[in-house]
C-alpha cells in the first residue's frame, strides 16, 4: 500500500527525474535537446496550467501556456512569456527565477519549482521552446524492437527487449526467473484468481524440469481455457462497470442485474474481441438484429444508482446517471477525465464544456427498461402469443358461467370450503363483481367446470405457460428513445440552468466521428471508441491489463492519459502493445498470453539491494512484485485451500455468512438470509453487494463499492484485515475445514494448499508446536497466503 | 502461572518483547534493517512507518480532535434556535414570492407548500451571550456561553443522502473522502490501539447514505471510519472465536508473526512488516476496544450528568460518553449519528410529538459532553460540532400533521471548544429565517475552518487522483471563518 499510495506523488515523478539526471549527468544541460512531453510539460502542467491553461475563465493575466502561440503572444502588460531562444528576455524565465513577490508560481499556490525544474524551463526556452502535441492524442507508432540481448542468437521476447533496453541502459540487470512453484501460483492467481492444487504444482514442477518453456506455455494455454479465467477477469471488468446488486442512495433497494455479470464472464471466456465487447455493452441494443445477449450487455451503463428517496426530482437523478455514464465512458475507454468539463471547460485537457455536453447527448436519449430472459429452450414470444389466445378462448367459454359458479359456491359445505387451497377460500369469500377473469377461471376450473374437458385442456395448458414464463429472470438494459431528447449545455453543470442546445459529438482533439445524414447515436460512438484511428482506447486497455500483472501501469495514472497524467515509463512498449493488441484482433486472451510469456513477467519478485537504491519504486521492472490479493480472491484462495470452494458458476448473487449487525447501518435494514448448501461457499464475486452496506470482509480488503467506476484498486494493509482473517466466523469455518485436511493429509499438504511451496523444516516445526486447529488458523493468516509473489 | 490471565499477560509481554528485539518494529527498525543486509536504516524506517502514525501539521494547531454530533435528517432551526415571532403572526399566509424565485425544494410535486408555519415552541434568551434557545433544549440552553452558534450555514443539496454526502465529503459526487478520513490522512492518529476515525450510531435507523458517509473515497481504506457497535462486538470480528482460548489466540498470533517475519527476510517486501504491525495492533484492539466500551468504572454522577439510565443499552447519551472516552484515548475523529430529525409532518415524524422527543434524546447528553470535556481539560483542544445535513423551511408542508420541508439556504449548527469563540453567534437571517441577511457560511467554509483549527490548510491538504489534486473543499473558493475563532 505504501508504495502504491504516495500523497506527495514523488514516485510519480521518479522517471522524469531519473531521465533528467541521466541526461544531465552525462551531457550537462544544453547539449541534449529537451523533449516537451517528457521533460517540460510535466513541470508546466503541475505548476502553471491551472491558471494559464485551457480553461479561459480561470486564465490569469490573459496568459496561456499550454499552447505555443499563447506563450509567445504579447500580453496586455506588454511583456511576453516566452521569446524563443531568448530566455533573458522571456517573462516566464524572469518570473520563475524571481526571489520577490513576483515569483511564479505564486507563494499562495503552495507550489514551488525546484532548481532543476527552473533550469529545465530556462534551457527549453533557450533551445527554442518547442511544443509537441500531447503524446496520447497522437496515434501509437510501432517502433522496431530494441536489440538488447547479450547473446545475439538468443530470441528475445518483444516485451523483454523493451524492458531490458532500459534496465541495461541504467547499468542494472533483470532478476532471475521465479522458481516453478512461485510461477505456477502466480499464473493461477493472475489468470484464474485461484491457487493451483498440490497435484498441479507437482506436475508443473516435473514438466518444468524437462522443458521449462514448454511447461509454461502449456500451463498458460490450459489456464486460459479454464472458465475460472472469465470469473477472475470478469471481476476486473465489473470494477470498471461499477457493478453491484442494489440501487444505492439512501433506500438502496436490491436490484436484479446479475445476468449482465454473467454476460461479462461468458464474453471473456469466449474471448469476444474487445472492440465487439465494447460495442455490445455501449450499444448492443442498436446493433442490427440485436440478439438477446447483446441487449443484456447494455447493462453496463445501467449500473448507475437510482435514488428512491422521498421528495426527489427524478429528472435531477436521471441526469446524474447520465453524468456518471459520460464520466465512466471517458475514464474506462479513453482514460480521460471528461467528467471535469461538466461545469466548466477542462482545466488541463483540451475539452470544452460544450464538447462535454455533445458527448453527454449520446447518453441522453435512452429509456431504462428491464428485459426478461428465459432458458434457451423457452420460446417466450410464442408462449406469450399462445397465452393471449388461450385467455381469450377461456374467457369466451366461461362468459355465461357466472350463475353456475354462484350455484356451486353456495352448495359448498363449510367442510368442503376449508378443504380447498387457501387462495381459493379467499376468492370464495371475495366480492363477486370484483373478480377478474383469472379468478373466475380458477373458480370454474375447480367447481362447475371440473368435468368440462373442453375447458380443462386449454386451462391446464395456460397454467403450464404461466409457470414457464414465471421462470424468466429480469435484467436491466438500455433502450434508445424513438424521438431523441433535446440536450442543452448546463451552466455550472446545473440542470436547472440549461443554455445552448447541442447535438451528439466527440471532442475535437480526437479523430473526428464521421456523421451520416441520419445523425449519430450511441452505436456510432461505440464504433468510434474502438476505431483503430482512436489513439487512446487500445493504449488505455493494454495499460490496465499490464497494471494487473505488475501492480502499476506503464502509465501510472491508469485513468488519466490527459495532460495531468503521468508520462509512460516505457512509451515505445506501450505503443507496441496497443498496436499488437489491435492487430491480434483485440483478443484479450492473446494479450494475456503475450504478457505472461515474457521474462519480465516471470521474474522473481524478491527485493534486491541494488534495485532498492536505484529504482525503489520498481519502475524499470528489473523484478516482479509481491501483490496482496484482491478482496474476492482472498476469500477464493482460503476457500480453495480448505477445500470448501463451490465450483458453481454464475446465477443469482449469494449470501455467505456475515457478522451480526452489519445490515443495520443504512436507512433501511436489509435482510441477509445466509445461503444454504454450496452457495455458502461460492467465489467472492458472487456475493451480493449492497452499495450502502457492502459485505465487510470484501470491503475491508478494498473491494470497490460500485458507486463509481474503479480502474485500480487500492491495496491497504490494516488491523481490520487481521481481525477479519483471525476471527470472522466465515473464515473461522474455513480454518476448521483446513484442520480436517491437516488431520487427514498432514501439515505439509495443508501448507502447500495455502502457499503452494514446501514448508521449511523450521516452518514445519513452528506449526507442529501447535494443535491442528491453531495450525490451520496460522496458515490462513499468513501474509504469503493472501499475496501473490 | 496457572491463572490463565497471568499466563496470557506473560505471553503478551513475550510477544511484544519479540517484536521489539527480533523485528525492531514498532519502536524503529534498526534491528530489522541490520538483519536484512543491504537495506539502509533510513529507507526501512520510512517504509515501516504506520500510515496512521502522527504527522506534522501545516501550522500550529488549536485543536487535536473532533467529535461531530450529526443530527441526521435535518433538525428544524426554527423550532430550536431561530426565534422568528413573525412566523406565528403570519402563520398560514404565503411567504412573499420574491423569496422563492429560482429556488427548488424537495417534494415539489407533492407536499411542498409556500405558507408560513409558526412554531409551538417558546423561546428565551440564555447566558451572558443572550443566545435564543427554545424550550425543547433546556440543557443546551444552560451552556450557551460555551457554544459558538453559526446561524447561516449554507449547503447545496436538498435530498438526504446527497446532502449528507455533501456535508461529509464536500461534494455530492461519489468516491471522495469524508472529513474524518481527511483528518486521519492528514494528521494520523494518536491512538495506537483503536482506529483513528470512529463512527457511533443511535436512533431508530441508520443514516440515509450508509457507509459511504464515513468512506475514504480515493484514500486507502486505512482512513475510513470504523463503526463501533453498541450491541454484540463493538468492532466487527473483534472477538476471538468462542471455542478459542486466549492462550491459543496468542499462540496463533505468535506463530503468524514468526512465519511472516521469516518471509519478510526472504522476500524483503516491507508490506510484510506492515502486516506484522497490523496484527500487533489488531491484538491490542481486542483488549482496548472492550475496555473502552466497559463504562462500569464511570462514576454514577457522570452517568447521571449524561442522563444514562441503562449503561449497557445503546443510546445517544451512551454514545456521547463513549465519544469522550474515545478522545481521551487519542482517537482523532468521532462521529455520532442520531436519527431521525426529518420532521415533515408525517405520521412518525412531526413537529408536535417527535421533535420534542428527539430533542430530549440529545439535549442533556450533548450538553453534558461539552461540560465533561471542559472539566477534564479536553475541550481546550477538542472541537464538538452539532448539526444536520440541512435545516428546515419557514413554510409548512401539507401532510398528516405539522412539519417543515428541507431547507438549504440558512440553518443552524453549533461548535464548542478547540478555539471556537465561546458564547458567540455568527450570521443573521431575515425575518422569516429563510436566508442570510449578512454573512452566509457555506459547508466549504465550515470545512476550511475545521481543518484550520486542526493545523491544516484546506488548500494544501490534497490527494492526487486521476491527475488532479483533490481537496475536501473542492475547486470553489473556500474561506476560513476567522470570526468564529478566538
Amino acid at each position: 500500500m505504501l508504495h502504491l499510495f504516495n500523497p506527495n506523488a514523488a514516485s510519480l515523478r521518479f522517471l522524469a527525474v531519473a531521465t533528467q539526471i541521466l541526461l544531465f549527468a552525462d551531457h550537462g544541460l544544453g547539449t541534449e535537446e529537451l523533449q516537451y512531453n517528457r521533460d517540460v510539460r510535466p513541470i508546466l502542467a503541475e505548476n502553471c496550467f491551472a491558471c494559464h491553461g485551457f480553461d479561459k475563465r480561470k486564465r490569469e493575466a490573459g496568459l496561456r501556456l499550454d499552447v505555443r502561440e499563447g506563450a509567445l503572444a504579447e500580453l496586455d502588460s506588454g511583456s511576453t512569456a516566452i521569446i524563443p531562444s531568448k530566455p533573458e528576455e522571456s517573462e516566464l524565465v524572469t518570473r520563475i527565477l524571481a526571489v520577490d513577490d513576483a515569483v511564479m508560481p505564486p507563494h499562495e499556490s503552495g507550489k514551488k519549482l525546484t532548481d532543476k525544474q527552473k533550469e529545465i524551463l530556462k534551457t527549453w526556452v533557450a533551445q527554442g521552446a518547442r511544443y509537441d502535441k500531447h503524446w496520447s492524442f497522437v496515434s501509437p507508432i510501432k517502433v522496431s524492437l530494441p536489440r538488447r540481448s547479450r547473446n545475439q542468437d538468443e530470441e528475445v521476447h518483444p516485451i523483454d527487449s523493451f524492458i531490458l533496453d532500459r534496465i541495461y541502459s541504467e547499468q542494472l540487470s533483470p532478476s532471475p526467473q521465479a522458481d516453478p512453484v512461485t510461477l505456477i501460483r502466480r499464473l493461477n492467481l493472475d489468470l484464474l484468481g485461484l491457487p493451483p492444487t498440490v497435484r498441479e504444482v507437482d506436475d508443473f514442477v516435473a514438466a518444468s524440469r524437462l522443458n521449462a518453456e514448454k511447461a509454461t506455455t502449456d500451463l498458460v494455454n490450459r489456464l486460459l481455457q479454464t472458465p475460472n479465467y472469465g470469473e477472475r477477469w470478469g471481476r476486473w471488468w465489473l470494477d470498471q462497470a461499477r457493478y453491484a446488486d442494489s440501487n444505492g442512495y439512501s433506500v438502496d433497494a436490491p436490484r436484479q442485474i446479475w445476468k449482465y455479470r454473467d454476460w461479462v464472464i461468458d464474453a471473456l471466456n469466449r474471448d469476444l474481441p474487445f472492440d465487439q465487447f465494447t460495442i455490445e455493452q455501449l450499444a448492443g441494443d442498436l446493433l442490427p438484429g440485436a440478439t438477446e445477449r447483446q441487449r443484456v450487455a447494455t447493462g453496463f451503463h445501467r449500473n448507475t444508482q437510482i435514488n428512491q428517496e422521498g421528495g426527489i426530482d427524478p429528472e435531477q437523478f436521471r441526469i446524474d446517471s447520465v453524468f456518471d455514464r459520460v464520466a465512466t465512458t471517458g475514464t474506462v475507454w479513453l482514460g480521460l477525465t471528461i467528467g471535469c468539463a461538466q461545469c466548466h471547460d477542462h482545466k488541463f485537457d483540451p475539452i470544452e464544456q460544450k464538447e462535454y455536453y455533445r458527448f453527454f447527448a449520446f447518453f441522453n436519449n435512452q429509456e431504462e427498461p428491464n428485459l426478461t430472459l428465459y432458458d434457451s429452450q423457452v420460446d417466450a414470444s410464442a408462449l406469450l402469443a399462445e397465452q393471449k389466445e388461450l385467455e381469450a378462448l377461456l374467457r369466451e367459454q366461461i362468459a355465461n358461467k357466472s350463475e353456475d359458479i354462484r350455484v356451486w359456491e353456495e352448495s359448498l359445505t363449510a367442510e368442503q370450503t376449508t378443504s380447498l387451497p387457501k387462495d381459493l377460500q379467499k376468492l370464495i369469500a371475495s366480492d363477486k363483481p370484483k373478480r377478474n377473469a383469472a379468478q373466475k377461471r380458477s373458480l370454474y376450473a375447480i367447481g362447475p367446470g371440473s368435468q368440462d374437458e373442453g375447458f380443462q385442456k386449454p386451462y391446464l395448458r395456460l397454467h403450464e405457460i404461466e409457470r414457464t414464463l414465471g421462470t424468466g429472470v429480469s435484467t436491466m438494459v438500455m433502450k434508445e428513445l424513438p424521438v431523441p431528447r433535446k440536450t442543452n449545455l448546463f451552466i455550472q453543470g446545473d440542470f436547472t440552468r440549461p443554455a445552448d442546445e447541442v447535438t451528439c459529438g466527440t471532442p475535437s482533439v480526437l479523430p473526428a466521428l464521421e456523421a451520416n445524414d441520419k445523425g449519430v447515436n450511441r452505436l456510432d460512438l461505440a464504433r468510434w471508441i474502438v476505431s483503430p484511428s482512436n489513439p487512446l482506447t487500445a493504449r488505455v486497455i493494454v495499460n490496465r491489463v499490464w497494471q494487473h500483472y505488475f501492480g502499476r501501469g506503464l502509465v501510472e495514472t491508469e485513468n488519466d492519459f490527459g495532460l495531468q497524467g503521468t508520462t509512460p515509463s516505457h512509451p515505445e512498449l506501450l505503443d507496441w502493445l496497443a498496436i499488437e493488441f489491435m492487430e491480434r484482433g483485440w483478443s484479450l486472451k492473446e494479450l494475456h498470453r503475450l504478457i505472461v510469456s515474457s521474462k519480465t513477467y516471470q521474474q522473481s519478485s524478491v527485493e534486491r539491494p541494488d534495485l532498492r537504491e536505484k529504482d525503489r519504486g520498481n519502475y524499470l521492472l528489473a523484478r516482479q512484485r509481491r501483490l496482496r490479493l484482491d478482496a474476492e480472491v482472498v476469500r477464493d484462495v482460503e476457500l480453495a485451500a480448505c477445500g470448501l470452494l463451490s465450483p458453481k458458476m454464475g446465477g443469482p448473487p449469494v449470501y455467505p455468512p456475515i457478522p451480526q449487525g452489519v445490515m443495520g447501518q443504512g436507512q433501511v435494514k436489509r435482510e441477509w438470509k445466509v445461503s444454504e448448501g454450496e452457495d455458502r461457499y461460492r467465489r467472492g464475486l458472487y456475493t451480493f453487494v449492497y452499495r450502502a452496506t457492502p459485505p465487510p470482509s470484501l470491503n475491508v480488503f478494498d473491494a470497490p463499492d460500485g458507486y463509481s467506476t474503479c480502474t485500480r484498486r487500492v491495496r491497504s494493509n490494516t488491523p481490520l484485515q487481521a481481525l477479519t482473517l483471525m476471527n470472522d466466523a466465515g473464515f473461522f469455518e474455513f480454518a476448521k475445514a483446513l484442520e480436517k485436511t491437516i488431520e487427514r493429509e498432514g501439515l505439509e499438504v495443508a501448507f502447500r494448499r495455502c502457499v503452494s511451496r514446501q514448508p521449511s523444516s523450521e516452518e514445519l516445526a513452528i506449526l507442529q508446536g501447535l494443535d491442528t486447529l491453531s495450525a490451520a488458523r496460522v496458515l490462513l493468516n499468513l501474509d504469503e497466503t493472501v499475496n501473490r509473489e | 502461572m496457572n491463572d490463565p490471565t497471568m499466563q496470557e499477560h506473560f505471553l503478551q509481554r513475550q510477544t511484544r518483547r519479540h517484536f521489539f528485539s527480533q523485528c525492531g518494529i514498532g519502536v524503529g527498525s534498526i534491528a530489522l534493517s541490520n538483519l536484512v543486509s543491504g537495506f539502509s536504516p533510513a529507507a526501512s524506517h520510512e517504509a515501516f512507518s504506520n500510515p496512521l502514525s502522527p504527522k506534522a501539521t501545516h501550522f500550529p494547531a488549536r485543536a487535536k480532535r473532533v467529535i461531530y454530533l450529526f443530527m441526521a435528517g435535518g433538525p428544524s432551526q426554527l423550532d430550536l434556535f431561530e426565534h422568528k415571532p413573525i412566523l406565528n403572526q403570519l402563520n398560514g399566509q404565503p411567504i412573499p414570492q420574491s423569496y422563492l424565485d429560482g429556488k427548488r425544494f424537495a417534494f415539489m410535486d407533492s407536499s411542498h407548500r409556500i405558507n408560513l408555519l409558526g412554531t409551538r415552541r417558546t423561546f428565551k434568551q440564555y447566558g451572558q451571550c443572550g443566545a435564543w434557545v427554545s424550550d425543547l433544549l433546556p440543557h443546551t440552553a444552560r451552556i450557551v456561553d460555551q457554544l459558538t452558534f453559526l446561524r447561516t450555514c449554507k449547503t447545496d443539496l436538498f435530498n438526504h443522502a446527497p446532502a449528507k454526502l455533501f456535508m461529509n465529503t464536500g461534494t455530492g459526487q461519489f468516491g471522495r473522502p469524508s472529513l474524518g478520513s481527511w483528518l486521519t490522512y492528514g494528521l494520523g492518529s494518536e491512538c495506537e490501539d483503536l482506529p483513528g476515525f470512529v463512527v457511533l450510531q443511535s436512533g431508530p435507523r441508520g443514516p440515509r447514505g450508509g457507509s459511504i458517509l464515513w468512506g475514504s473515497g480515493m484514500l486507502p481504506t486505512t482512513y475510513q471510519g470504523v463503526p463501533l457497535r453498541n450491541q454484540g462486538e463493538p468492532i466487527l470480528n473483534l472477538t476471538t472465536p468462542e471455542s478459542i482460548s486466549g492462550t491459543d489466540q496468542v499462540r496463533v498470533l505468535e506463530a503468524v508473526r514468526k512465519m511472516n517475519s521469516k518471509r519478510l527476510l526472504e522476500t524483503g517486501d516491507e508490506e510484510i512488516a506492515t502486516r506484522i504491525n497490523a496484527y500487533e495492533m489488531a491484538y491490542r484492539m481486542q483488549t482496548s476496544a472492550p475496555e473502552l466500551m466497559d463504562t462500569s468504572g464511570e462514576r454514577q454522577s457522570t452517568l447521571d450528568m449524561y442522563g444514562i439510565k441503562q449503561p449497557k443499552e445503546a443510546s445517544f447519551a451512551r454514545n456521547c460518553l463513549l465519544a469522550r472516552r474515545l478522545v481521551e484515548r487519542g482517537v482523532r475523529f468521532v462521529q455520532l449519528y442520531h436519527t431521525n430529525w426529518d420532521h415533515h409532518g408525517g405520521p412518525t415524524e412531526n413537529l408536535e410529538e417527535h421533535l420534542p422527543s428527539i430533542s430530549q434524546e440529545i439535549d442533556q447528553a450533548g450538553a453534558a459532553l461539552v461540560m465533561d470535556l471542559k472539566q477534564r481539560g479536553l475541550l481546550e483542544d477538542t472541537i464538538v460540532i452539532w448539526g444536520g445535513e440541512f435545516g428546515r423551511t419557514p413554510m409548512g408542508e401539507v401532510r398528516e400533521s405539522t412539519g417543515r420541508n428541507h431547507h438549504i439556504d440558512a440553518f443552524t449548527m453549533w461548535f464548542a471548544g478547540g478555539g471556537f469563540k465561546p458564547g458567540f453567534s455568527l450570521g443573521q437571517t431575515d425575518e422569516f429565517g429563510f436566508g442570510p441577511i449578512d454573512q452566509s457560511v457555506h459547508v466549504r467554509d465550515i470545512h476550511a475552518t475545521l481543518l484550520h483549527q486542526l493545523g491544516l490548510s484546506h488548500d494544501r491538504l490534497s490527494v492526487r487522483s486521476q491527475g488532479l489534486d483533490f481537496r475536501l473543499t473542492g475547486v470553489q473558493p473556500a474561506n476560513v471563518v476567522h470570526e468564529l475563532l478566538t
